[in-house]
């Protein structure tokens, strides 16, 4: 009797203990907490779909990090930018232009000090002569991604053609339009901001004056605002150029335009599909009355730059993303030269060894760092307004609504009451 | 000594203890077949239901997912769609027609430069690669791509106008011109001779279509009307047509949710595209096969454990029986008062053992007759008498070993069935006449009647199978007439049967 009694309860013993982890405890399940933060950049199609990819890549390395992408064309961009910088809600990443420094970080206050990020962000993969253009008042506001200047690209197949040569001189171009004109060509072409930069290169060279000094004031007067204006006019008149409202990328591809004035790091936004139909474009010399003053006028910046906001509140994870858009393999593989040829010492020694270090805009940036003469671009030159205003006061000038020394005189009316003359 | 005598005498299996360990046997397989039973019977419910609640639930998840990916979706064209609307509050924007051949040319460029701030200040804040207007001569105003663009090139206007699908509101969604998936446009019509147009990369789809993590193995698909992709968290499959296996399960619903063996798919219309969640099953099942083998386990350890206590009972209720039942046993085949197998157990071993052997076996059957027993009984008395008894089941057992059948078949009588081997019937036939010799030797040693006491000796009548008979009862009469021609012989000596008889040794 007792075996049993002793049986029965080993086995309720055995029994409780396998059922007895059936209880009613809380299910608890841990979820990846993630810190968003924000990057934000300007850019055409191509630029957009490989940034979106990186930051893809990016996520994967950091899963612990989820990146907001804020993103626009860059005419959009600016005003975008402006706002988000005023209103306080800039992303925390960003790609700026070298002109906002001034703008927004006047005393080196505005942006985020990136050397207090130097532990994650590798900054010795730049001189401290290339980081000196990311500096306000000694403090490291942005970093420079590739250098960039405006540059001359002619579509070779097209003057070969008609038997001209590749335009070097100003001259050049009047006598090429009056071949090419007849057949409805264009012999360059530009959208406003390359056209101003143009005109400006004309001006300075037949002036021997620069139109900002190096204290940031207008140097331009009425006269030389005035050869601006005319130049641009007789551009359109000859035909060398079309009115820049009435420039049409497509022409590129149909062969209207036979040449285009864009930065460097435009040259496959602009020509790609061209190349890839296997037309000859070339990055020309810069074009000036005569050889040895190539250059003269003509202005190199960073392309662009990144900053990290002052505001952010996730400085470690801006850094990691920072870092991996400066200096990774990963990155760069996926932007190329898109950018212009980049500037970190690391990304080059890859893109070398990749074989990536060739093409249009290769060329265009060695075009860019050869040239002897040409200067590091004021940044106010570039401010929407001036040239903006250019083109509405040739407008006068080209609809004869007023004459070039009465528009000249408006346009400098205009710019004395904003900028500084001298 | 009975237990002895247990040891010695219980050669062969006892019927009643067979037919006990054959009760215990059923038991103990029945209560296991039992318990099995019903714990198969009860797991299989439990995974039935685990089962159907399982797939009810991930069903309704799943269900539920999509219709919020749907709802997050017409949230996000809708507002789309309201910044679209957004350009109709400029009258220049939808007055203005830049294929008027009557336009002032300096007018016009003022007037597209006025529409083109407002539609930049209007979409500033929003991802959009275009958000502009397209006039009949392919004149652009606004924000309108290079990808754009190229894209349609001098075909813009046509194109985008064909874009519009809803008569109502005169606008439409659209994307795949050219297999391009890349952007997704909406286009509004301003007028006659203009669109509106806005667009944007599919990957924007991403945060509408954000899942959380528990439901990363979830596919989420936006499809056009062709079931042709737009959106996939696979950027890769943009653009190709939706596989077929998800497909075929969702042809012709425009809302509802199926689970079969090998997918769980989810649809759910969302204008003239599908939102689509999709799972293999399998990934499903991984969670259920957790399940099984959970309760798979569970129910086999139970089922041991089952097995295992009746297999302990039944052996804790079976002990004293058994114990009972074996006691009696012995009591029925033993003589008590000898220690040997009584009369009916011993004739129907040696009838057993002679049916079941070979011819080339060797068998002897010996029958031993105590002489002048009576006369022991009646001069020293019954209790003497069991004496000799008694001594003579001793004799027994020293004389023939324990492969022999011993037992009492009448009140002075014993018989042994001899099953001893031997290389040759001369061998056998020697060993007896020795274990005869040994056996009268033994009782003239120990009745040899100096102490006061009569002297007892015993005849022996033997008989040898298969020569002198084949079943027990021709060996044992051919037995008893040795044992006679024994006892005519004078007593204290043993006669084989047949020719042996002249062979006789007197003693």
């Amino acid at each position: 009797m007792m075996g049993i009694k002793r049986t029965v309860l080993a086995l309720a013993a055995a029994a409780a203990v396998m059922f007895g982890g059936c209880g009613d405890d809380a299910v608890i399940h841990d979820q990846t907490e993630q810190t968003t933060i924000t990057l934000s950049w300007w850019g055409n199609d191509s630029r957009n779909e490989y940034t979106i990819e990186a930051v893809h890549r990016f996520e994967q390395l950091h899963p612990e990090i989820k990146v907001k992408c804020s993103y626009s064309e860059w005419s959009g961009y600016e005003a975008r930018s402006r706002v988000q910088m005023i209103s306080g809600t800039e992303a925390d990443v960003m790609q700026i232009n070298v002109g906002w420094l001034s703008q927004y970080s006047p005393d080196g206050k505005g942006y985020y000090d990136l050397e207090r990020l130097a532990d994650t962000v590798d900054l010795s993969n730049f001189t401290s002569e290339m980081l000196d253009y990311g500096r306000r008042s000694g403090v490291l506001n942005a970093i420079p991604i590739a250098m960039n200047a405006e540059t001359v690209y002619i579509n070779k197949d097209i003057y070969d053609r008609y038997g001209l040569p590749v335009p070097k001189t100003w001259d050049d171009l009047f006598e090429a339009a009056k071949t090419l004109s007849g057949h409805g060509i264009y012999p360059l072409s530009g959208a406003n901001k390359s056209l101003w930069l143009y005109c400006i290169a004309y001006t300075e060279q037949q002036t021997g004056k620069q139109i900002f000094d190096k204290d940031s004031r207008l140097a331009f007067d009425e006269a030389d605002l005035k050869v601006m204006i005319d130049f641009y006019c007789r551009l359109v008149n000859e035909k060398v150029i079309p009115k820049t409202e009435d420039f049409q990328r497509y022409n590129l591809e149909n062969g209207t335009y036979a040449g285009l004035i864009a930065w460097v790091s435009d040259a496959l936004n602009y020509y790609k599909s061209v190349i890839d139909q296997g037309v000859q474009v070339i990055a020309a010399d810069y074009t000036a009355d005569d050889a040895s003053q190539a250059g003269l006028g003509w202005y190199a910046k960073p392309a662009t730059l990144y900053a990290v906001s002052k505001n952010t509140e996730h400085p470690k994870e801006a850094a990691e993303l920072l870092d991996f858009m400066l200096n990774s393999d990963e990155w760069a593989e996926l932007q190329g030269v898109e950018k212009g040829i980049p500037i970190s010492s690391s990304v080059r020694r890859y893109l070398d060894s990749a074989g990536k270090l060739s093409g249009l805009q290769y060329e265009a940036s060695q075009v860019m760092e050869t040239n002897r003469l040409i200067k590091p671009m004021d940044p106010l030159v570039e401010n929407a307004d001036l040239y903006e205003s250019f083109i509405e006061a040739c407008d006068l000038v080209l609809f004869d609504k007023a004459a070039s020394e009465e528009a000249a005189a408006q346009l400098y009316e205009s710019y004395s009451k904003i900028y500084e003359t001298v | 000594m009975a237990d002895k005598a247990r040891q010695r005498q219980g050669k062969r299996p006892r019927q009643g203890l067979r037919n006990i360990s054959k009760v215990q046997l059923f038991m103990i397989l029945g209560f296991a077949a039992i318990v099995i039973a019903a714990v198969t019977i009860v797991s299989r419910l439990a995974l039935a239901k685990t089962d159907e609640v399982l797939k009810n639930k991930v069903v309704s998840l799943t269900s539920s997912l999509n219709v919020q990916m749907k709802l997050n979706m017409d949230s996000y064209l809708s507002r789309m769609e309201t910044i679209a609307t957004l350009a109709f509050g400029d009258k220049d924007a939808y007055t203005y027609d830049a294929a008027d051949p009557d336009n002032d040319e300096f007018e016009a460029i003022n007037t597209e430069k006025n529409i083109t701030e407002k539609l930049y200040s209007l979409c500033i804040m929003e991802n959009f690669v275009d958000y502009g207007i397209v006039y009949r001569n392919n004149r652009t105003v606004g924000k309108i791509s290079n990808a754009t663009a190229t894209q349609f090139g001098d075909r813009i206007f046509t194109e985008l106008s064909s874009m519009i699908s809803r008569p109502r509101t005169n606008d439409g969604w659209s994307t795949g011109y050219g297999n391009d998936f890349k952007r997704i446009y909406y286009v509004k019509k301003v007028h006659e001779n203009a669109v509106l147009v806005i667009s944007l990369y599919a990957s924007e789809l991403d945060s509408v279509f954000d899942n959380p993590e528990t439901l990363s193995d979830m596919d989420i698909r936006l499809v056009n009307g062709d079931m042709n992709m737009i959106y996939s968290k696979r950027s890769d499959e943009v653009g190709k047509p939706l596989p077929e296996e998800i497909s075929s399960r969702i042809r012709g619903n425009s809302s509802a949710s199926v689970l079969d063996n090998e997918y769980l798919v989810s649809v759910n219309s969302c204008g003239d595209w599908y939102v689509i969640c999709s799972i293999p099953t399998q990934i499903i099942l991984n969670e259920k096969n957790e399940i099984t083998t959970f309760i798979a386990v569970t129910a086999i350890a139970a089922a041991a454990l089952a097995v295992l206590m009746g297999l302990l009972l039944s052996w804790q209720l079976i002990r004293p029986i058994r114990r009972t039942v074996t006691t009696l046993d012995d009591k029925a085949r033993i003589d008590l008062l000898t220690g040997v197998l009584n009369k009916l157990t011993f004739e129907e071993y040696a009838a057993g053992c002679l049916a079941n052997s070979l011819d080339t076996e060797q068998h002897a059957l010996l029958i031993i007759d105590i002489d002048n027993f009576k006369s022991v009984n009646d001069t020293l008395g019954h209790a003497y008498g069991d004496k000799v008894l008694k001594s003579t089941g001793a004799i027994l057992r020293e004389v023939f070993s324990e492969d022999d059948y011993i037992g009492r078949i009448g009140g002075d009588e014993f018989c042994v069935l001899v099953n001893t081997r031997a290389d040759s019937d001369g061998e056998f036939r020697e060993y007896l006449h020795d274990r005869c010799e040994a056996l009268c030797g033994a009782y003239r040693s120990r009745f040899a009647g100096s102490d006061g006491s009569i002297r007892v000796s015993a005849s022996i009548g033997a008989a040898l199978w298969p020569a002198d008979g084949r079943s027990f009862e021709e060996l044992y009469s051919a037995c008893d007439k040795a044992l006679y021609s024994s006892k005519k012989a004078g007593r204290d000596t043993f006669r084989f049967y047949g020719a042996d008889a002249e062979s006789e040794v007197r003693q």
